[in-house]
This record gives C-alpha cells, structure tokens and sequence, in this order.
C-alpha cells in the first residue's frame, strides 16, 4: 500500500517537495513494520531498499565494532542505494519495534537521476547525513586499502 | 683499644645501623619504582589516548544525572559483567552480540533502554561507555 502524501510531507526528507512531487514518488514508498532484532541492511551487500524511519531505534555497525544509533521519526538507512558503488556501508538492525517506509533502491535511483527537480531536493537532505556518517566506513575503507602487512 | 670496645666507643653499632636502614629503604624504593615502572611506559606509550579521555571525561561531566529504576539494576549488572570482557569504550554490537549468545531476554530492546536512559553513553568515535555514574 502507498504512503499517503501528508505522512511524507512532514519528513524532513520530502518536506521541500511540491505536492505533484510528492504524488509523483508516494506509489513507490511502501510502510513497512518491523520487528525487534530484524536485519534491514547487511554491510558489504547489495542496496536494493533505502528506509526512511517512522517509528523505532535502529542500530547500524560497521566493520570494528564501531555503531550509531538512529532513534528518530526521519531518520534514514541505506542511502547506499543511490551511491555507487551501490553496496551497504553497514548493518542496520531494528532494536526495537517499528515502522519504516521502504523505497525499491532502483526506483529511487530512477527518480533522483531522472528528475532534477525532485534529486536536488532529496540529495540536498542526503548529502550533509552522508558526511556525518563517511568517518565511520572511510575507517573501514582506510583499513581494507592497507597493504596486508600493515593490517595485520 | 680494639674489636667491639672500639666499635661502640665511635658510634660504630649507631653507623651501622643508619647505613643498614639506609641501604634497605633505598633497596624497597627502588623496588617499588620498579614495580609501578610498567604503568608509567604505558602511560607514556598511550598519552594520546589519555588526552582524548581526558578531553572526553569534561565532556561527560556535562551528562545529566542518572538514576537506574531498581527494575534495571540487575539488566545494568548483567550487562556490566558481559561489556567488562570488552574493556572500555566498548562495541555495541559485540556487546548486543555477548547478550544474545548468552541468552538474555530481549537484548536488542534492552540496549535500546540503557541507551535512552543514558546508562550507556557514545563516546563520539563509533564506541560506547556507562555513564560516569554507573561505572564510577
């Protein structure tokens, strides 16, 4: 079932889009419930499904232990969905129950790449999480480009 | 006059005994010296780790006070007793993975709870610590 438009009107996600915007992508957002413990994204696996938070706590780990906690209603996981190389960055587990809305990643791609509009809004609200989160898996990447005798 | 006459008419057994205790005070400091030299190097070898902390500690001293409901004791102590494996700042998701693979009720929601109460606070770099509060 699609996401109704006032539901992605008040995340700050979709907040700037018009609502011939908002009409134009709410077919491809499906609401999503969640259980405790469930595994939304395995890090260095395919991203197939961005998620946008309603409700719960997410936590998502990277490679060394390193985590943060996602615990509000916008929160997102799994922007990897439309950055190449189009891999999971981390491990987003549910800690609790919830709900989230879930967007087909080549759907979304599709729309960001195809119209303008719509990509420069979305991106612009992506772009400064990205940055928060890129210390946490360029830690990883640092690592994995060592030579081997250097990460032992 | 000679041997032990001569000894205790100059003070000799007194001598003798200020250089003893001397000698063996000086033996035990050193001992000690010794004994603590290893917390030293490894302050030394860690400094920068200890300024960070340090810089972190003033920052933590601007955390709210906490009280943990008497339900959430026992929670705090089990899962104190499983993070004291992984030393501190710890992983969550070791500590979430400690927690399932010992059979805790609902370890997931758990956390969750030691994290909105902050009993388990982020130390900014990816790893987690208790509060001041709980682990002082």
């Amino acid at each position: 079932m699609p996401t109704d438009i006032q539901t992605l009107k008040s995340l700050d996600l979709f907040e700037e889009l018009t609502s011939e915007e908002l009409t134009q992508i709410a077919p491809m957002i499906h609401p999503m419930k969640i259980s405790e413990g469930e595994l939304l994204t395995q890090r260095g696996e395919p991203a197939t499904v961005f998620y946008v938070a309603l409700k719960g706590n997410f936590i998502i780990s990277f490679k060394d232990g390193q985590a943060f906690t996602l615990h509000n209603r916008g929160d997102i996981i799994g922007w990897s969905t439309i950055v190449t190389p189009f891999l999971y960055t981390g491990t987003a587990v549910a800690l609790t129950d919830g709900e989230v809305l879930a967007l087909n990643g080549d759907d979304f791609l599709q729309v960001i790449q195809g119209e303008s509009s719509i990509g420069d809004k979305i991106m612009s609200k992506i772009n400064p999480i990205i940055a928060e989160r890129v210390p946490y898996f360029s830690r990883d990447k640092a690592r994995r480009d060592l030579p081997p005798a250097e990460t032992e | 006059m000679t041997g032990l006459e001569a000894i205790a008419a100059h003070n000799g057994w007194s001598i003798a005994i200020v250089g003893v205790t001397i000698v063996f005070t000086g033996l035990a400091m050193l001992s000690i010296i010794l004994s603590q030299l290893y917390k030293v190097l490894d302050f030394w070898e860690n400094r920068d780790d200890f300024f960070k902390r340090l810089k972190r500690g003033d920052a933590a001293e601007d955390l709210p006070d906490i009280t943990v409901s008497p339900d959430m004791q026992e929670t705090v102590r089990q899962y104190q007793m499983l993070a004291d494996r992984l030393g501190e700042p710890f992983s969550l998701p070791k500590l979430l993975d400690f927690a399932q693979k010992c059979g805790l009720v609902n370890p997931h929601a758990t956390i969750n709870r030691l994290l909105k109460q902050n009993v388990i606070v982020p130390d900014g770099e990816g790893y987690y610590r208790w509060h001041q509060a709980i682990s002082g």
